[in-house]
C-alpha cells in the first residue's frame, strides 16, 4: 500500500532565491506528493505549520548563507515538538563543503546542493521517508 | 497615478514602424552583386554542402539562460541584404549607437572594474573594499546582506541568524558610515546595490546623510543605484512586498529626487541581471528593462518632466551568459533598439539620452559546483563576451561561488580576468570589433527584433506594472526555468563536468569563504546604542511625516532623507511603508 507523501516547503529566512525551491515544489507535486509552499517562513512557524498542516516531511531551502544558524534552530524547534523522530527533515541550497555533513549532524535527514537532480530528490526523500517513518511511500 | 497610456495610444513598435517605413533606405549591395551571390551560394550549397548539413540547415544552440534563436550553418551578405550602413550601424559613438555609445570606446576609456564587495559587518566590508582597490579595482560595488536587502533592522526578529550574510549589514547612517571609512565619496564612483525602490529610498538617503557629514556636496558624488520594481515584486521572495503600483511610485520618486539633488548620479539601474539568472532569457531579460524604462518615462513625462532629462542618467545592468555570439550581438541590438526608443518615441534630443550605458555581470547561474575551477572559463568568455559587447563597466563572477560568497583570492582572481583582458589582449584597442561580421549583424538584426516584439506583448498587456500585478513575468518566468531544468536533466543542454565527460576524480579540497563571528551582536550593539541616543522626538516626527506623504502625491525621498539625517533605522522607515500602503502578494509560482 502506497500512502501519499506530505510536504512542506519553506524558503528558510529572509533569503530572496526562490528559484530552486519553485522548481523542487512543481517536482514533487509532479511525482504525486502533496505540496504546501509556504514562501518565506521562520523556524518557529515553520515547525508550527509543519504541526498543523500534519506533513511528513519539511523542506527548507537556503542560499544565502543561514544555512547553520537557522538551520541549528529548525532542529532545535522539531525536537522540542517531538518530531525529529516521525518527521523527515530536508535542507536545499548553497552550502561550503563540509557543511552537508554539519547539516546531517544538527539532525537533517537529506541534504541537497547544487545540481541534484530530480530524480535524486524524489527517490532519496521516498526511501528516507520509508525509512525513517516505517511506511511504504 | 497617473493614468497609463490610453487605448488609442500606439504602442512603442508601432511607432517604430510607422518611422522606419518613412525613412528612405541606401543599401550596401548593388541589387545585381546580390542576385550574382544568390546564384553563387546556391551552386555551393549543392555542390559543396553535405545532404545532411543541407537538411538540417538551421541548428538552435541549447545553452543554460539561452533564447533558442536558430542559427544557419554560414551566414553571408544574402542574410542581411538590405543591409543600409550608416542607417543601421554608423560609426561608434554616432547614431544609431549599435557599435558602441563613445567614438573611440575603450580607448577613451576603460571599462570600469567593478567587483562586488559585501559580507559580515561594515568594517569587514570596508577592509575588501580597500583591498579592491588597492589591487587596482576602480570602482566600488557594496552588497548588503540579506535582513538589509529585506529592510528588517539588524534586531528584528525576522533578521536572526542572518546578519552580514551575503552582503553588510546596515541599519543607519552609522553603518553607512564605518562602510565608507577613508573611502572618497567625491572621487571614487560607488554602485550602491539597494535591488528595490523601497530600501533605495531607505538606504541611499543615508549615503547623502554621510556626505553631508563629511561635507561633501551632493553634486559630486558619482555613482549608481538600482532602484527597479522589478527586482521587488518580482525577482524575489520575501515573508512581505508593498504593491507594485506603489513600488513603481517609489522608483520614480526616488529618480525624481535624485536627478533634482544628485546631478552626477544614476538614479536606476534598470536591472536584466537578476531576472535572467531567475531564470529567462537574454531577449526577455532585455525586454522587462526597455518596457520598465518606457513606463518609466511616460510617468515622468506625466508628471511634467523632459524625457532628456531623465533618459539622460538611466543604466542597464545584464546578464551575459553562454551563448557567445548571441551576448555579443545582443548588446548591440539593444544599443540600436534604445536610441530607436528614445529618438522616435520620446523625441530625445541629447545622444546621451540615446546612449544604452550599461553595466555587465558574468552569470551566476551558469556556474557549477561540480569541478569549480571550471568556473573561471566560463566567467572569462561571458566576460570576454560583455567587452566585445562594448559595455561600460564589469563584474566577473568568482569560481567558487556555488559553495559561498567568495573569499578574498578569489575575488582577486575575478579583477585579475578583467584585467588581463584589459591589458594582455590587445582587444580594447579595436572597437566593436565583430561588427561587420555577416553573423553577428544578422544576429542582432533578429535579436532586435525579438526585443520589440516582446515589448509590444508587455504594452498590449497595459504596461508593465499590469505585467506585474497580473503575474504575468512572474509566471513567464516560472516556465522557463523549469523548461530550463528539464532540458538540463535531459542532456539536450549539456553542462561539461555535469551531464557531459562528468568525472569521478578527487579533486583537491577547495578552500572557501567563511563569514566572520559575532557580526550580529555587534550590530545588535550598535543598534542599541543608536536607540539610546536619539533624539525620539526628532525620530517621531520625521517617521510621522513620511507616513503622511506616502499617503499623498508627493515626492517621498525628501523625507527619507530627513529620517536618515534624524538616525532612523531602515526597519523603521520600512514600517511605515506598509502601515502606508499595505500589503500585496504575489501571485503563487508552481
Amino acid at each position: 500500500m502506497h500512502i501519499r507523501i506530505k510536504v512542506i516547503l519553506s524558503k528558510l529566512g529572509l533569503d530572496v532565491h526562490n528559484r530552486g525551491l519553485i522548481t523542487v515544489a512543481k517536482e514533487l507535486r509532479d511525482a504525486g506528493m502533496e505540496v504546501v509552499y509556504i514562501g518565506n517562513s521562520f523556524p518557529r512557524e515553520i515547525i508550527a505549520t509543519a504541526i498543523q498542516e500534519g506533513v511528513d516531511v519539511v523542506g527548507v531551502s537556503s542560499l544565502g548563507g543561514a544555512h547553520l544558524t537557522l538551520g541549528r534552530e529548525l532542529m532545535e524547534a522539531a525536537k522540542r515538538e517531538g518530531l525529529q523522530e516521525h518527521m523527515v527533515f530536508i535542507m536545499g541550497g548553497v552550502f561550503p563543503p563540509g557543511d552537508a555533513e554539519k547539516l546531517r549532524e544538527i539532525g537533517f535527514d537529506g541534504v541537497f546542493m547544487p545540481g541534484a537532480t530530480r530524480e535524486e530528490i524524489i527517490s532519496s526523500i521516498r526511501k528516507i521517508a520509508s525509512e525513517k517513518m516505517n511506511k511504504s511511500f | 497615478m497617473a493614468e497609463k497610456r490610453g487605448e488609442k495610444k500606439k504602442t512603442t513598435k508601432e511607432i517604430l514602424k510607422a518611422k522606419s517605413v518613412r525613412r528612405k533606405r541606401t543599401p550596401l549591395y548593388h541589387p545585381a552583386v546580390l542576385k550574382t551571390l544568390r546564384q553563387e551560394f546556391e551552386l555551393w550549397r549543392n555542390s559543396s554542402v553535405r545532404s545532411e548539413d543541407r537538411e538540417k540547415w538551421l541548428v538552435t544552440p541549447h545553452t543554460v539562460l539561452g533564447s533558442e534563436i536558430p542559427r544557419q550553418m554560414i551566414y553571408t551578405p544574402l542574410d542581411d541584404p538590405d543591409l543600409d550602413y550608416m542607417q543601421d550601424l554608423g560609426f561608434s559613438g554616432q547614431e544609431p549607437f549599435t557599435r558602441g555609445i563613445h567614438a573611440n570606446l575603450y580607448r577613451g576609456r576603460e571599462f570600469t572594474m567593478r567587483q562586488l564587495t559585501g559580507f559580515g559587518g561594515p568594517e569587514e566590508t570596508n577592509q575588501r573594499m580597500k583591498f579592491m582597490l588597492a589591487h587596482g579595482g576602480t570602482g566600488i560595488n557594496v552588497l548588503f546582506d540579506l535582513p538589509t536587502i529585506q529592510m528588517y533592522d539588524s534586531d528584528h526578529p525576522f533578521s536572526k541568524g542572518q546578519v552580514g550574510m551575503s552582503g553588510v549589514a546596515v541599519d543607519s547612517v552609522e553603518d553607512m558610515e564605518l562602510v565608507f571609512k577613508d573611502i572618497p565619496l567625491d572621487k571614487v564612483s560607488v554602485s550602491l546595490v539597494t535591488h528595490y525602490p523601497s530600501n533605495t529610498a531607505i538606504l541611499f538617503p543615508m549615503y547623502l546623510a554621510l556626505a553631508e557629514r563629511r561635507g561633501i556636496p551632493w553634486s559630486k558624488l558619482q555613482g549608481s543605484v538600482q532602484n527597479d520594481i522589478t527586482l521587488e515584486e518580482v525577482v524575489r521572495s520575501g515573508p512581505e512586498y508593498i504593491p507594485p503600483k506603489d513600488c513603481f511610485r517609489i522608483q520614480c520618486d526616488n529618480i525624481e529626487f535624485i536627478r533634482q539633488n544628485v546631478p552626477l548620479w544614476n538614479f536606476i539601474t534598470l536591472n536584466g541581471y537578476n531576472l535572467r539568472e531567475f531564470g529567462t532569457s537574454g531577449v526577455t531579460e532585455m525586454a522587462v528593462a526597455l518596457a520598465n524604462a518606457i513606463e518609466t518615462i511616460e510617468e515622468m513625462l506625466q508628471r511634467g518632466h523632459d524625457a532628456d532629462w531623465v533618459a539622460e542618467r538611466m543604466a542597464f545592468f545584464w546578464s551575459p551568459a553562454s551563448d557567445f555570439f548571441e551576448e555579443v550581438a545582443r548588446l548591440r541590438a539593444v544599443r540600436r533598439l534604445w536610441y530607436k526608443i528614445m529618438k522616435h518615441r520620446f523625441h530625445a534630443k541629447s545622444p546621451r539620452s540615446m546612449w544604452m550605458r550599461c553595466h555587465a555581470q558574468t552569470s551566476g547561474v551558469s556556474l557549477r559546483r561540480e569541478e569549480p575551477l571550471n568556473n573561471i572559463i566560463r566567467a572569462s568568455l561571458h566576460a570576454l563576451a560583455s567587452v566585445l559587447g562594448g559595455v561600460q563597466s564589469l563584474h566577473v563572477d568568482s569560481f567558487d561561488e556555488a559553495y559561498s560568497v567568495p573569499t578574498e583570492d578569489a575575488a582577486l582572481l575575478s579583477l585579475r580576468t578583467q584585467q588581463i583582458i584589459q591589458t594582455e589582449t590587445g582587444m580594447t584597442e579595436v572597437v566593436d570589433p565583430l561588427g561587420g561580421s555577416f553573423y553577428v549583424e544578422a544576429l542582432t538584426n533578429d535579436i532586435e527584433r525579438r526585443i520589440l516584439d516582446e515589448v509590444d506583448e508587455i504594452e498590449k498587456i497595459g504596461g508593465y506594472v499590469t505585467a506585474i500585478e497580473r503575474g504575468w513575468l512572474h509566471h513567464k518566468i516560472a516556465e522557463y526555468f523549469t523548461r530550463e531544468r528539464g532540458n538540463i536533466e535531459k542532456g539536450q543542454i549539456k553542462i561539461v563536468g555535469y551531464n557531459v565527460h562528468p568525472s569521478s576524480m578527487e579533486l583537491p579540497p577547495i578552500h572557501v569563504f567563511r563569514y566572520p563571528e559575532g557580526v550580529e551582536e555587534k550590530q545588535r550593539a550598535r543598534l542599541a546604542r543608536l536607540r539610546e541616543k536619539r533624539d525620539p522626538e526628532r525620530i517621531n516626527s520625521a517617521l510621522k511625516a513620511l507616513e503622511e506623504v506616502c499617503r499623498k502625491r508627493k515626492n517621498i525621498m525628501h523625507y527619507t532623507v530627513q529620517c536618515a539625517r534624524a538616525g532612523c533605522t531602515e526597519g523603521e522607515l520600512f514600517e511605515v511603508f506598509k502601515k502606508a500602503f499595505g500589503l500585496w502578494k504575489p501571485p503563487v509560482l508552481w
